[in-house]
């Protein structure tokens, strides 16, 4: 196993890895299309098990490269942190907004968003152990560990992660948004609405079976929310998964246009996909439905 | 030039040393306050911005986007507290209004964005500026044909980004002797050492082993600086490097030079001490006043570029849509005297070779080095200069994604096209191909893509695109494809053309590019046996014409099928799913290219691929069955 980093190892916490692995860590320094293609040729010929790091965002200086390496039928597996608004004061140019949609275009790409640290180890050892480019999103703030360490996890698996039996809407959140519709579960309780709480776990592929049948038990009401933008990431990923179901109805609640400089929770509540947003589309998607009923 | 530009007396000397320290606390009083920023990063370029901005840079302070006035790009973007101390030292911003940085209700963001007026392109993703800095340059000297002299001051770890050498290359090449690079070598980066540390002689070498004049000079010397300013304007036909050996962390004491201090404010218990120090070296209050411009810029339009003539084809003709690009550009030339083309080495398959036989004092060839082309469309296209197209294979434009995702950042309104879209190019296999393009150019803030059909949509999108804020992307295909459209018929963004219907079809089939052609053709087939379909082509898809494809779709039984050249993710099926989705009975079905492509003839692909009027046919059908 070697680890490559353009210079943001500090931040993207490789350092960890250089730290007790000193000979088999390769600085790339701020060159991010190189770091790819090193990766790509470390990993050829199976001579190594290649991760490279560094700020979500900057995988798109190397999309060429990425492109490529899926046509080169590469293992490379890439971590891209700091992703989205959650980031905060650093602004727009640091943050990740279009990369699950980046990666999710690669073909033969496995896209892991884990929402605990505990998904999070597990899904760097599928990864290791997974044929094509798999990418692994990571993000900047503190959030609870919620899984057991010993819970299992596979691609193309989704978690339930809070349920009863009188749930009205399916709400599929990851990373920062999985634990705003976790808080925005709790408090809706209060006012005796309930929802369910999906963990996709990876957004390619897509358990879109799980989804679909928590969905038909939520009346086929579907909040998706992500810190991305809205094209090409989770919310398009559910939509187009179900869209041969009849019955099923997805909102889709996303960074909606170029971000700004702030606090995390600040912007989270800017772009509309914190708890609140949560619950007000909540009880927006139930009071239509009861409408319409 | 006054020959007091390169030799300042004393007092004034010492008033660009105070100006110089005064910066210093601005940046680390605005970082502490905000609890995070780049403090040491803007004390190594203290001097530089001092020199730049009151000494040599002629620019009216009232009035920061005025097309006479030098340009400056920090490239080096996450020092953007000197920058905004720097205009509040000229009086622009409020030296309170600096203790706002980063807060959610103040325009001094993290990294400069042009929400503030004297950004003309935002930086904060390391390497670009330089190359925006060139299409400045290129546009002031072969356009403007004006005086204003452009600057662009770099980090010494972002110079290891290889878009830098694309920008520097290209500089020489076109002999840009208005740009000066300024590059701050201050040894350190985020996570440790730089490569070459304070070699600053191998700085040297390699700037001028790419062609430019260079100067080696103590960064922190401020009669240096300005005589080698100076000297700059005097060179001719090349452009000049300013390698500044700096500290990192300058003029703080325990600090300067010292590792791990990236990114970090002062900590709150040493601040005050610290500001005490800086504070004791500044010997006067005397404010000095920036040099107004030379007022030579031409008075230019580039608003509503009306076509001059309706285009010139009629349906049946057989034309690719690449083609009908080049013709469409090389017109719109002739519409507006400010529409430029930059294009990577492929004007002769794209058809941007035309514009550059009517217009090649327009035209601008930027070699293989798809990064800076970008940038250098970016910088022509600030304040308002020029109206950029850039063309290239629609697969090379992931080169420069980064590039086209600051371009939103930076409120850009620079078009692209992209050609040799999908499998249907044949041949040249997978690497030529692009299969992401449109989920690429959708993920994008405010841009708006175009995908026309045929020749005369293509020649529409051209001049639709001249006209629309936010970037635009027109994709455009290899192969001959009939034209389907009359000379008459309009085009708006965001409106689809229902080009078959009739009140029996049973299921709306949509596509683009080539794929629409699959569609009527496959439609032609269904007919003959008794099934009708309504074909639609959405010609934007983003943003995409929503209530016609719903309403479609209900006049259809629900029943929709997309098709497209491009892989599953991100592209016209999701568009579609995302706009219909939040109809209950609207079911789509999604043809498209799911795995790697390979050779073949475009026919034997697009059928391979799942994606020819046999696979619609088959999947009509399917739809009908079930």
């Amino acid at each position: 196993v070697v680890a490559l980093d353009g210079d943001t190892k500090n931040s993207t916490f490789s350092e960890l890895f250089k730290k007790e692995h000193p000979s088999r860590f390769i600085e790339c320094y701020i060159a991010e299309q190189n770091m790819v293609s090193v990766a790509v040729g470390c990993a050829s010929r199976d001579r190594n098990i290649v991760f490279a790091s560094t700020f979500a965002t900057f995988f798109t200086r190397a999309y060429d490269q990425i492109r490529m390496a899926a046509i080169s039928e590469s293992n490379i597996n890439l971590c891209g942190s700091h992703c989205g608004v959650s980031i905060g004061e650093d602004g727009p140019s640091q943050m990740g907004l279009e990369d699950i949609s980046l990666f999710r275009a690669i073909p033969n790409s496995t896209v892991f968003y884990p929402s605990d640290a505990v998904a999070t180890e597990k899904a760097v050892e599928l990864a290791a152990n997974r044929k094509g480019i798999c990418f692994i999103r990571t993000s900047r703030p503190e959030n609870a560990v919620i899984y057991d360490s010993g819970e299992d996890f596979q691609v193309g698996q989704a978690k339930v992660v809070s349920k009863s039996k009188d749930d009205q809407v399916t709400v599929i959140g990851a990373g920062v948004t999985l634990h705003e519709a976790i808080a925005a579960a709790e408090q809706l309780k209060k006012d005796k609405i309930f929802i369910r709480v999906i963990d996709p776990f990876t957004i390619k592929p897509l358990d879109s079976e799980t989804i679909l049948k928590n969905a038909r038990e939520t009346k086929g009401r579907i909040i998706t929310v992500e810190d991305h933008y809205p094209e090409g990431g989770i919310g398009e990923a559910v939509s187009a998964a179900l869209i041969g179901e009849p019955g099923i109805m997805v909102r889709r609640l996303a960074v909606s246009h170029v971000p700004r400089s702030g606090k995390p929770n600040e912007l989270l509540k800017l772009f509309g996909i914190d708890k609140d947003a949560i619950i007000q589309a909540v009880k927006s998607v139930v009071s239509k439905s009861r409408n319409a009923e | 030039v006054m020959a007091d530009d390169s030799t300042p007396d004393a007092n004034t000397v010492q008033a660009l040393r105070d100006v110089a320290n005064r910066l210093r606390i601005h940046s680390i009083r605005a970082t502490c306050a905000a609890s995070s920023g780049h403090p040491t990063s803007c004390c190594s370029a203290a001097e530089i911005m001092s020199v730049l901005f009151f000494h040599t840079m002629r620019y009216k302070r009232t009035d920061p986007e005025h097309p006479d006035n030098d340009r400056f790009i920090l490239s080096k973007g996450h020092a953007a507290p000197i920058l905004y101390a720097a205009w509040a030292e000229v009086g622009n911003i409020g030296e309170s209004d600096l203790l706002s940085l980063r807060k959610i209700h103040c325009d001094l963001e993290g990294h400069p964005t042009p929400r503030l007026p004297f950004v003309d392109v935002a930086t904060g993703s390391l390497g670009q500026g330089l190359g925006a800095a060139c299409g400045m340059a290129y546009t002031g000297k072969y356009f403007d044909k004006a005086s204003y002299r452009v600057f662009c001051l770099l980090g010494d770890g972002e110079s290891s980004e290889g878009s830098v050498w694309e920008a520097l290359a290209f500089a020489s090449h076109y002999g840009l002797d208005n740009l000066v690079a300024v590059f701050d070598v201050n040894r350190l980066g985020q996570s440790g050492v730089t490569p070459l540390e304070h070699c600053t002689d191998i700085y040297q070498n390699r700037c001028e082993a790419f062609g430019w004049n260079t100067y080696l000079v103590d960064g922190h010397d401020v009669e240096a600086l300005c005589q080698a300013f100076w000297q700059a304007a005097q060179v001719k036909n090349k452009p000049t490097a300013i390698i500044a050996k700096t500290f990192k962390g300058r003029g703080i004491p325990n600090i300067e030079n010292a590792e791990h201090w990236h990114g970090k404010p002062m900590p709150k218990e040493r601040v005050d001490a610290i500001i005490k120090v800086i504070e004791s070296q500044i010997q006067s209050n005397r404010n000095l006043t920036p040099k107004p411009p030379v007022e030579d810029s031409p008075q230019i339009s580039i608003r509503n570029v009306k076509m001059t003539c309706l285009p010139d084809y009629v349906v049946g003709d057989r034309i690719a849509t690449r083609k009908a690009y080049g013709l469409a550009l090389a017109k719109l030339g002739h519409a507006n005297e400010r529409v430029i083309v930059l294009a990577g080495d492929t004007k002769n398959s794209t058809f941007s070779e035309i514009f550059n036989e009517e217009h090649p004092d327009r035209f601008i060839e930027c070699f293989t080095g798809e990064q800076n082309m970008v940038s250098v469309a970016l910088g022509c296209a600030t304040r308002g200069r020029t109206i950029a197209f850039v063309s290239t294979f629609a697969a090379f434009l992931t080169r420069a994604f980064d590039q086209i995702r600051m371009g939103a950042i930076s409120q850009t309104n620079i078009n692209f096209i992209g050609s040799h879209c999908g499998v249907s190019i044949g041949e040249d296999g997978p690497s030529q191909v692009a299969l992401e393009d449109l989920a690429m150019f959708r993920s994008i803030p405010n841009c708006t893509v175009f995908y026309p059909s045929d020749a005369i949509s293509t020649e529409y999108a051209v001049y639709l695109a001249a006209n629309t804020k936010g970037m635009c992307f027109i994709r455009t295909s290899q192969t001959e494809t009939a034209v389907i459209y009359t000379p008459q018929e309009n085009f708006e963004i965001g409106q689809a053309k229902v080009i078959r219907q009739s009140v029996n079809d049973k299921v709306t089939v949509i596509g683009a590019g080539v794929t629409l052609h699959e569609a009527l053709a496959a439609a032609d087939s269904l007919s003959q046996q008794g099934i009708s379909i309504r074909v639609i082509d959405p010609f934007t898809i983003k943003p995409l014409d929503a209530a016609n494809i719903i309403s479609s779709a209900k006049a259809t039984g629900g029943q929709v099928i997309t098709v497209e050249d491009h892989y599953r993710e991100g592209g016209i099926g999701e568009a579609v799913c995302a706009a219909v989705s939040g109809e209950p009975d609207i079911l789509v079905q999604q043809l498209a290219v799911s795995e790697v492509p390979q050779c073949g003839t475009p026919s034997e692909l697009l059928d391979k691929f799942g994606i020819s009027a046999r696979h619609i046919i088959a999947a009509v059908k399917n739809t009908l069955m079930s």
